[in-house]
């Protein structure tokens, strides 16, 4: 007999414990979830209508702001769609500085990662921590490419400007202190018994259906299935670098964390073989007139591995100068709405935050 | 008992000097210059040293961060949160997107200026402003407030029907509570 | 050559079991096209049979002037890890397809954002017909004959320029005292 009846709550747009500006509709009874909705449509500025009025170039600057936390694996992938339309080579050089800007992009978007994932089990110290020290990445990043957040550095045909004198020690240096901070952070958050017992056993992904749900990424490779863009199908200068790709058995919050915990370990160990074997030479290959420059008709789908899993583009073209569609897939598409809503019935109400950080979602990707 | 006016500008200094140095911002992410938040609220750019914090409830804040450009969807929710604050309240539009449109000024659902739809104190341009930014803009509020020109709660409540008329030009289906506090 | 093996046997696999034209584009990458009526029991085919079980995207394209919608369902297998893309056209007046909801859930989420944005109905599809806009009442706003620009001009308020607004290369030559360099004449929309 069940005594308490159904409620209905909106974790709404305004809360502190969302990611980002969504709603999350909830029926509970009691303390218990019964059914999960996912409301989006707050951040959707209409960028695929907007592409097409911007010629290939002008789009560069839309791109970046699909994913606002890692916005260098979009215009990588756009770069290698439209290099893939335009039969385009790219010079080596090119290709190991975006292994590079790629690898730490990842790095600080997992700094972000470790303040939310913490902060929402009430750790509130490692986010200060954290995103203290990603401010170290973001001076790299601003004295690569001129901003911060938005780069629009990787253009089609390379990238757009060599680095300059003395970046790579910087780079190596800063891996080193950050591979002295990731001890201290790994031991606040993963010898902590509030941790351990919040993320055991909660917000489980089943392992045989993982893959028929759409689930790509971190949370993939926490159920223990081996899949990784950059192993699959291998894009830049990836074969030729030594790395492991980390699987934990398990599917909760704990096996994701984990998988996390590791994937950052690799990403120094990337960047130091690729500082390490970069050659020299061409940086761009250069397009001619990129304000008036068309490219052949057809239609091309691209993929990387980005932080929160594949991130794919479908591009179009007719033969003009402007793109004729391009249609986006963040990972977030199905982790935001079909595996968010199949996994949370059962589960309390103060574990919704805690599953939403640790499945990586965010809104501006999923209603672009 | 009414103060005269030598006493009224000690009381409004000193009120002043204290609510200058605590302002509360609401914690709502409504664009893409949320990013940059988290960045100023932490140890290197720390603006916690001018008495800068999160607040959870917009009964609670003073200040609305717009951060960014704002969908019709979220301007319905941000519309309601703004009359659940309570006076002295302040607004700061963040970024190029509140001030002309920025660069989805041709999409047909972002609002090209903020103003129309709310009374804002202090633009902050930039796209994204840096957290140095952000602070200057902190400290010019704080300047406003100072001197007694940030009673932009005031001018809302006395001219309601103007901005009445512009939000429910595009906001179209008005279920909301009236403002009457 | 050794790479084209696998994708070579799919096309075959699937293009003689459903009598289709298809080609293979370059080594991952394969398409067939089909007409509307068969494109669920080829997905289904290829998800139970061949072990194509990873639905990685649903995309509509708006060719405007050729009268319909072309669909673009593409699928991935883990193990040959080849991707197949089954290319379908639909008529652009009232659009109908057929609701694969049953196959893969995470379509669902797809078809609703389809709906809403072009207008495709499909029959069987149960979801809040509100995804991503709300209280939109005019025509599906993807179709290439609805004018953004327009709409955003009339509906929202436009801040006017400044009233001494100059050409950026103008203002500062005339600040410096010398010429616009070559480097700044060439690249522009003008010329």
């Amino acid at each position: 007999m069940i005594r308490e009846k159904e409620t209905t709550l909106y974790l709404g747009p305004q809360h502190p414990g969302i990611t980002g500006n969504m709603m999350v509709k909830l029926k509970v009874q009691g303390d218990t979830i019964v059914k999960a909705a996912t409301h989006v449509g707050y951040l959707h500025r209409a960028f695929e209508k907007l592409i097409e009025r911007r010629n290939w170039i002008q789009a560069f600057t839309l791109l970046c702001r699909f994913c606002v936390p890692e916005p260098d694996p979009m215009e990588l992938t756009y770069a290698r769609a439209v290099e893939e339309l335009d039969n385009r080579e790219v010079p080596e050089r090119a290709q190991y500085i975006r292994v590079i800007v790629m690898e730490l992009a990842r790095m600080q978007s997992f700094m972000l990662w470790y303040a939310g994932q913490a902060g929402s089990a009430g750790l509130y110290t490692l986010g200060q921590w954290s995103v203290g020290d990603r401010n170290y990445l973001l001076d790299l990043f601003e004295d690569l490419t001129g901003g911060r957040i938005y780069h629009m550095y990787i253009w089609p045909g390379g990238v757009r400007r060599d680095i300059p004198e003395g970046w790579k020690d910087k780079v190596l240096r800063t891996m080193d202190y950050i591979e002295k901070r990731l001890f201290d952070y790994n031991q606040i958050m993963f010898d902590n018994t509030i941790f351990q017992k919040r993320a055991q056993g909660v917000g489980i992904i089943p392992k045989d259906k993982a893959i028929e749900w759409g689930v790509v990424g971190p949370p993939l490779r926490g159920t223990g299935i081996k899949s990784d863009v950059r192993i699959d199908e291998p894009y830049e200068v990836y074969d030729k670098l030594n790395f492991e790709v980390p699987t934990f058995e398990g599917g909760d919050i704990w096996a994701r964390a984990l998988v996390r915990k590791e994937e950052i370990k690799q990403s120094i160990s990337i960047i130091r073989q690729a500082i390490d074997q970069m050659p020299e030479g061409e940086y761009y290959n250069k397009v001619p007139n990129p304000m008036k420059w068309t490219v052949p008709a057809g239609q091309a789908w691209a993929k990387t591995e980005s932080v929160r899993g594949e991130v794919g583009f479908y591009v179009v073209s007719n033969g003009t100068n402007k793109p004729y569609r391009v249609h986006v897939k963040g990972a977030a598409y199905t982790h935001g709405v079909t595996v968010l809503e199949k996994i949370l019935p059962g589960q309390n109400i103060a574990d919704v935050s805690f599953i939403m950080n640790s499945l990586g979602v965010c809104p501006p990707e999923i209603e672009r | 008992m009414e103060n005269d006016k030598n006493s009224q500008k000690i009381v409004d200094y000193i009120q002043n000097f204290a609510r200058k140095h605590s302002i509360f911002v609401l914690a709502y992410g409504t664009g893409c210059g949320a990013i940059e938040i988290p960045a100023t609220m932490t140890s290197r750019y720390d603006a916690e040293r001018f008495g800068i914090r999160g607040a959870a409830t917009p009964r609670q804040a003073d200040v609305l961060l717009i951060t960014g450009y704002l969908s019709t969807k979220t301007l319905k929710r941000v519309i309601r949160v703004y009359e659940q604050m309570q006076e002295p309240k302040y607004v700061m539009g963040f970024g190029s997107c509140t001030i002309n449109g920025g660069m989805y000024y041709d999409s047909y659902n972002t609002i090209n200026g903020l103003d129309q739809y709310l009374p804002v104190d202090v633009y902050i341009n930039g796209c994204m402003p840096r957290p140095e930014a952000v602070i200057s803009g902190f400290v010019k509020l704080q300047e406003l407030i100072q001197q007694g020109k940030a009673e932009n709660g005031k001018k809302y409540r006395e001219n309601l029907e103007h901005y009445r008329t512009n939000q429910k030009k595009i906001i179209k289906n008005w279920r909301m509570p009236d403002y009457n506090w | 050559m050794n790479e084209l093996i696998n994708e070579n046997n799919l096309l075959k696999k699937v293009a003689t079991a459903y009598n289709i034209k298809g080609n293979v584009i370059r080594d991952r990458r394969v398409e067939v096209f089909a007409n509307k009526e068969l494109v669920s029991s080829i997905l289904l085919y290829a998800k139970l049979q061949l072990g194509y079980v990873h639905l990685a995207h649903i995309t509509c394209i708006d060719w405007i002037e050729e009268g319909d919608f072309e669909l673009v369902y593409t699928i991935w297998s883990p193990v040959e890890r080849i991707h197949l893309f089954v290319k379908t056209r639909i008529n652009r007046v009232n659009p109908e397809m057929e609701n694969i909801d049953g196959i893969w859930d995470q379509a669902n989420t797809y078809e609703r954002e389809m709906r809403e944005m072009f207008g495709i109905q499909f029959p069987g599809l149960i979801g809040e017909h509100e995804f991503i806009l709300e209280d939109w009442d005019q025509i599906p706003p993807m179709l290439k004959e609805f004018d953004t620009h327009k709409y955003a001009s009339e509906t929202f308020f436009t801040r006017p320029g400044r009233e001494d607004a100059q050409d950026v290369r103008e203002t500062l030559s005339k600040r410096s005292g010398t010429d616009v360099p070559d480097f700044a004449k060439k690249y522009s929309r003008e010329t």
